[in-house]
């Protein structure tokens, strides 16, 4: 008997659907899309005995410093100013000591981390972390 | 002759899927474009002492280590070490007290990264207790 001809083109493709979907979801729950608010210039130290992070504090507020010396939070350039004023509202808002966390690229000067100190202080924030790499990827 | 051609046509349960694949594809395609290995974050806590704190303990601690950031250089209680040298004698003072103050005076035009690693070599001997200064610029 001949086959049809369109007998000849199907295939069972019920398996390769399946593991495409599972790829799909394996993705899907591994994409990470809130690190887009970050700073991809910079590049931070290694401090591999550091602790790592696992969940992350609602309230914390990551300051970056690139290498030039510009201060932002989620990519927005800020004066030292304007950043003590974000730091000080950020305190009266949640009526408790902010976490602050600094990212600032392995060549930048420590002068333009001491402004975003200086912030911290000015607005009473004392406990400061510094985000380093404890595994380059 | 009509109704054959009927049950000829007619296949129970069938969809085609052919749209739904090409979705799906595509989809795996962005996905596999847009995925990059992501890097382990750490953090390195440090304390800044309050101008009230700092009147308030107006004496220094009787066991303190001074660490100084240069931009050429470090010292260790005024003593010029190299970054192998310093994790050593902090893995020695450590032995003593680990909840000994630790001072680390950066100077302006010192570079973070070697702040990052002094922070890091702390940690790696457990010390805890660690503060972070920036030496006076132009004398204010």
């Amino acid at each position: 008997m001949r086959k049809k001809p369109e007998e000849y083109l199907t295939g069972n493709l019920c398996a390769m659907i399946d593991v495409v979907f599972q790829l799909i979801i394996f993705f899907v729950c591994t994409t990470q899309l809130q690190d887009q608010s970050k700073d991809e210039t910079i590049r931070l130290a290694l401090a591999p005995h550091g602790v790592v992070v696992d969940k992350k504090d609602p309230l914390e507020i990551t300051v970056d410093v690139n290498i030039k010396g510009v201060i932002s939070i989620g990519r927005t350039p800020l004066s030292p100013d304007l950043l003590t004023r974000i730091l000080k509202k950020a305190v009266k808002d949640s009526r408790q000591p902010v976490p602050v966390v600094i990212r600032g690229d392995f060549d930048t000067r420590h002068k333009s981390v001491k402004d975003v100190m200086d912030a911290c202080a000015k607005a009473q924030i004392w406990k400061i972390k510094f985000a380093a790499l404890r595994e380059k990827a | 002759m009509a109704r054959k051609r009927r049950r000829a046509d007619w296949h129970a349960g069938e969809l085609n899927l052919t749209a739904m694949i090409d979705l799906a594809f595509q989809l795996l395609s962005f996905f596999i474009i847009t995925a990059h290995p992501s890097d382990v974050i750490s953090q390195l806590n440090v304390f800044r002492p309050s101008p009230e704190q700092v009147r308030k303990d107006s004496d220094l601690p009787d066991q303190m280590i001074k660490i100084q950031l240069l931009v050429d250089g470090a010292a260790i209680n005024d003593r010029p070490v190299n970054t192998k040298a310093l994790g050593s004698l902090l893995q020695t003072l450590a032995k003593d007290d680990k909840k000994q103050t630790v001072l680390i005076i950066c100077e302006g035009e010192s570079q973070h990264g070697r702040l990052i690693e002094v922070l890091d070599l702390c940690a790696k001997v457990g010390l805890t207790n660690l503060s972070v200064l920036s030496a006076a610029v132009g004398g204010h």
